[in-house]
């Protein structure tokens, strides 16, 4: 039998059939000693005398099996076994504790776990594009129009194409509403997108059946093609293959289509569902600015290094259009562009967050441990003096916390499902990429981890505690379970951090709540009730509504319907609506303000309202008039300005009465008068300061997309129906879209800081709770220590109140290091929320004050009961007291 | 726990493997042994002998098995295997180079 034969033999033997093996051992020491005794008496020894020597000789025999089990190297399985076994017993005989100890684990195990799956989902996970890390999107940005990630135009495009070395085949494309429409059902508006012939070839994606745009389709004079989405295609065309080839009405005109593309595929924006052929008509000047570049990085170049060429390229489109000033062309990954990017901190600093949560969750436990293991510790010097190996201990304890965790773990998986269901339901950031959020294996990889790595990190300090015990003071004192100080002051120190980790918590989620608060205090300058509002966006579709005529007929026919719906206390019409639903903007000029050669003002936002629109919003006149019908294609141009826009181009200056015009590339000579000055509205979103706005009356600028605004007297979602009817009678092709209430509007542009601000709050509420949980723990278990001292205190005269003074202190004075503590980590940390906070500052004072506060209460709160406890202490039972 | 300390760590070994070369040994009668082959020099405690011949048998280089000892009761015999006696060869070159180094030293110096 060769060698490793015996040796899997002797280790399958010494694990399944203990019971022989330690037979086997018992009978060889028991022949050994009887030889031993018999070599006594040949020696002449008397038989007792015989007996003691070989006893002596043999030495420990229990040592000695020991040792022999050691040298079997199987003995960690059967300890471990052993250990899961005692470690269950010992925990099923204290439900208490268990089931503290779980739960607190759970939570933070839980919620790290959920944490994970959102961040993982959204920043990790491989977006289900081919090669998508090598795909950029090429932006836009340049004064007057000042946005971060804006757009491009046709020229600007040809001009990069023509530069470009970095990326292979730059194309184009266009995020729009589209309307769908044609016989198979009434029309809708999808989100789509218009794109050039390398777009999907660029992203490596097949559609699902028929084909993408070939090379050709982007040619100026091709006709319009259309792939659909699946989502699309199951909504509306039931999910049948016969939809090839067939003509279909989008935004009015007909076109074909060509391919379906499967659900995965979301871009560029996460809800696009139809994608158009862009043809490249040869530009004739500069704008309008619709477009956005997308391309694959050639081999070896970076994104780094691609940002380098644009910027060039960005330099001499400078040189060659004085129209554009500050001119660069930012470049963002695939991933990026989807997600924004205010999204990406935010979770990052939530997953510190919720990270800050488990360290209190195991440092909350590892407490709980140190107070039994002080409890144990004689029966750990027992053992030690009994030869168990410090190690062996130190293994047993650590398994037992291990095996705290992992049901920990358990219990938090699934919490952490019901929160991964939870957000993907709620979904309150409106996050993107929110399907890729779901508990997978490396979720579930991630637990296990977690859990092993809390259950060794919270049981280290209590087994090393209670192994080093010193065997003569503890088995001395007789059982007594007085505290040793060490112990205590490892507790207090746990406790301590406990606090200042909450503490840092509660002043990053303070800061986040009255960020919200500000943000939600924003009124966007309208008065009437958020929910009083309804909005729907008209899209006539139909071609024949282009003509000003037709269409400014068919919105009279709009509002006459529209205003003799019951509730309806005003109704008109705008293309733009507060918060962030902004139209048309553009530069402007005034009237003797000359500007220098190639200056420029900036773009402003220029909605076209009817008349009615600010009393239905409530937005208030502040000097001249309204309009009102007579301001007509055929009467003198009108313009109102909002304060905003008085202060910033007119200070000292009287408004009512000057004449302005819009400018940029494309308009006319059109100079109006400004008869108004109204409220600043925000049309940029809350979070813009301030966003002087020019306003045109409807019927001067027309154009064919529009929103219907109605004040209805009470709740305005209950006009919907009503309102889509009426619209419908009037032109059965009109698509409707975007109905809301203008509560949901404010309450969606404030998803992402509301998303941040629910969970930080969620996060440290639970480590208010943790905190609370431990630092009454902490000092019930030094109350009950102090019993016998407390006793005798009252015995020799100390009045109830000193009583509860003396713990009361003891507890405060814990609260004031951790407070110091966590002031000092907030001041660090709190700088990461920058960019999250809307209206205050990191270091906000009210913020940091008021934390501390209510740290400090809780503190005390949780210090109180066991005070009071103490007080009702009578002396004579404390004195028996152990 | 308590290791006979004059013993050099694995010398025990060399010790048990030379002696159940000889012939097929319980433990008892190793200790026996080499007691009486050091004239009483050497003497092995069980708390040694037993985790050592546990740990040889687990390496495989002797390998045990329960007979009727001298005195007509069950014992446990131990005897070498192949690996051993090829083990035994090596150990045994090996300490006479060391034993005869050490000498040198303790002579010369």
């Amino acid at each position: 039998m060769s060698r490793w034969l015996i040796q899997l033999r002797l280790l399958l033997r010494s694990l399944f059939r203990t019971r022989q093996v330690q037979q086997d051992l018992d009978q060889e020491l028991q022949y050994h000693l009887e030889r031993q005794i018999e070599q006594g008496l040949t020696d002449g020894l008397s038989p007792e005398e015989a007996r003691f020597a070989a006893l002596r000789a043999m030495g420990a025999i229990t040592q000695n099996k020991e040792e022999c089990r050691d040298t079997r190297r199987v003995n960690w399985i059967e300890d471990l076994v052993q250990d899961l076994r005692h470690g269950a017993r010992r925990l099923r005989k204290n439900p208490a504790f268990t089931v503290v100890a779980v739960l607190v684990l759970a939570l933070g195990i839980g919620a790290n776990t959920a944490m994970f799956s959102v961040a993982y989902g959204i920043l990790l996970r491989p977006l289900p594009y081919a090669g998508s890390d090598r795909v950029a999107v090429v932006y836009m940005r340049f004064f007057p129009r000042d946005f971060a990630f804006g757009t491009l135009c046709i020229r600007d495009y040809l001009m990069w194409k023509e530069n470009n070395h970095a990326f292979e085949d730059p194309s184009l494309f266009r995020s729009l509403r589209l309307d769908i429409g044609g016989n198979e059902g009434v029309p809708e508006q999808v989100q789509g997108a218009s794109v050039t012939a390398g777009f999907f070839p660029t992203l490596e994606v097949r559609p699902l059946i028929g084909r993408t745009f070939a090379p050709g389709d982007d040619q100026p004079a091709t006709r319009s093609l259309t792939v659909l989405g699946e989502s699309v295609w199951r909504r509306r065309f039931a999910a049948s293959s016969a939809v090839l080839g067939k003509t279909i009405l989008v935004n009015g005109a007909p076109s074909t289509v060509i391919g379906v593309m499967p659900g995965v595929f979301r871009f560029p924006r996460r809800d696009t569902e139809v994608w158009t052929n862009l043809p490249l008509n040869p530009p004739t000047r500069y704008g309008p600015w619709f477009f956005r570049g997308v391309a694959r990085l050639k081999p070896g170049v970076t994104l780094q290094q691609a940002q380098v060429e644009t910027n060039h390229i960005g330099q001499r489109m400078m040189q060659q259009n004085p129209y554009y000033k500050r001119l660069t062309l930012p470049v963002l990954g695939v991933r990026e562009a989807l997600l924004g990017t205010t999204l990406k901190p935010a979770i990052l600093v939530l997953a510190g967050a919720v990270g800050l949560v488990l360290l209190i969750a195991v440092v909350n436990v590892a407490n709980l441990m140190l107070a039994r293991a002080t409890v144990r510790e004689r029966e750990m010097a027992l053992r030690l003096s009994l030869g168990a190996s410090r190690g062996r201990l130190v293994r047993q304890l650590l398994t037992e916390s291990v095996l705290l965790a992992v049901m920990g773990g358990v219990v938090g998986l699934a919490l952490a499902w019901g929160g991964i269901e939870l957000i993907r339901f709620w979904n309150p950031g409106d996050l993107p990429l929110i399907d890729s959020v779901r508990l997978d294996w490396s979720a579930l990889g991630f637990i296990v981890l977690l859990s092993m790595f809390t259950g060794i990190l919270f049981g280290l300090a209590p087994a090393f505690e209670c192994t080093r015990a010193d065997l003569n003071a503890t088995i001395k004192e007789g059982g007594r379970t007085g505290a040793s100080t060490r112990g205590g002051r490892t507790r207090t120190a746990l406790v301590v951090s406990e606090i200042a980790l909450s503490l840092m918590l509660l002043i990053g989620a303070g800061l986040l709540l009255r960020s919200f608060a500000n943000l939600r205090s924003v009124t966007g300058g309208f008065s009437t009730q958020p929910r009083q509002i309804l909005t729907i966006l008209i899209s006539p579709g139909n071609r024949k509504y282009r003509d000003d005529r037709v269409g400014l007929a068919f919105y009279d026919e709009v509002l006459r319907r529209a205003r003799a719906v019951p509730g309806v206390e005003a109704a008109d019409l705008a293309d733009s609506l507060p918060p962030d639903r902004q139209g048309d903007a553009d530069t402007f000029q005034i009237e003797g303000q000359p500007l220098a050669p190639g200056e420029l003002n900036p773009i402003i936002s220029q909605p076209a309202v009817g008349p009615d629109f600010f009393r239905a919003l409530g937005i208030p006149l502040i000097k001249g008039r309204h309009f009102n019908q007579h301001d007509t294609q055929d009467s003198r141009p009108v313009a109102i300005v909002s304060e905003g826009f008085v202060h910033r181009f007119f200070a000292n200056q009287e408004p009512l009465g000057q004449r302005i015009k819009q400018s940029g590339p494309g308009y006319g000579d059109k100079w109006m008068d400004i008869v108004g000055v109204v409220g600043n509205v925000k049309y940029l979103g809350l979070t813009v300061d301030t966003d002087p706005a020019l306003y045109m009356p409807f019927a001067q600028s027309y154009g064919p997309l529009m929103f219907l605004v109605v004040r209805s007297s009470g709740d305005a979602a209950g006009l919907a129906a009503a309102l889509r009817r009426n619209i419908q009678a009037i032109d059965p092709g009109v698509t409707l879209a975007q109905i809301g209430t203008m509560d949901q509007a404010l309450d969606l542009s404030v998803s992402q800081p509301r998303f941040d601000t629910t969970l930080l709050s969620l996060f440290a509420g639970i480590a208010l709770l943790l905190a609370a949980v431990g630092i009454y723990g902490l000092i019930a278990y030094s109350v009950a220590q102090r019993t016998h001292e407390i006793g005798v205190r009252m015995a020799l005269g100390a009045a109830q109140a000193d009583v509860v003074r003396m713990v009361v202190r003891q507890g405060a004075s814990m609260a004031a290091i951790g407070i110091v503590l966590g002031l000092g980590g907030a001041f660090l940390l709190t700088r990461l929320l920058k960019t999250m906070l809307f209206g205050i500052s990191v270091s906000d004072a009210v913020t940091f004050v008021a934390a501390p506060l209510v740290i400090m209460l809780v503190v005390l709160a949780a210090t109180f009961l066991p005070a009071l406890r103490a007080t009702r202490i009578s002396p004579v039972v404390a004195l028996r007291y152990e | 726990m308590s290791k006979p300390t004059f013993l050099l760590q694995g010398t025990l070994d060399l010790l048990i493997l030379t002696i159940l070369a000889l012939e097929p040994m319980h433990g008892w009668a190793i200790a026996h042994r080499i007691r009486q082959m050091s004239k009483d020099a050497l003497q092995v405690g069980q708390s040694a002998l037993y985790p050592a011949l546990h740990k040889l048998e687990q390496q495989g280089w002797i390998k045990a098995e329960w007979k009727v000892s001298e005195n007509n009761r069950r014992a446990k015999y131990y005897s070498l295997t192949h690996a051993g006696r090829k083990a035994l060869a090596k150990e045994a070159v090996q300490w006479e180079r060391l034993s005869a180094a050490v000498s040198l030293i303790v002579r010369t110096a």
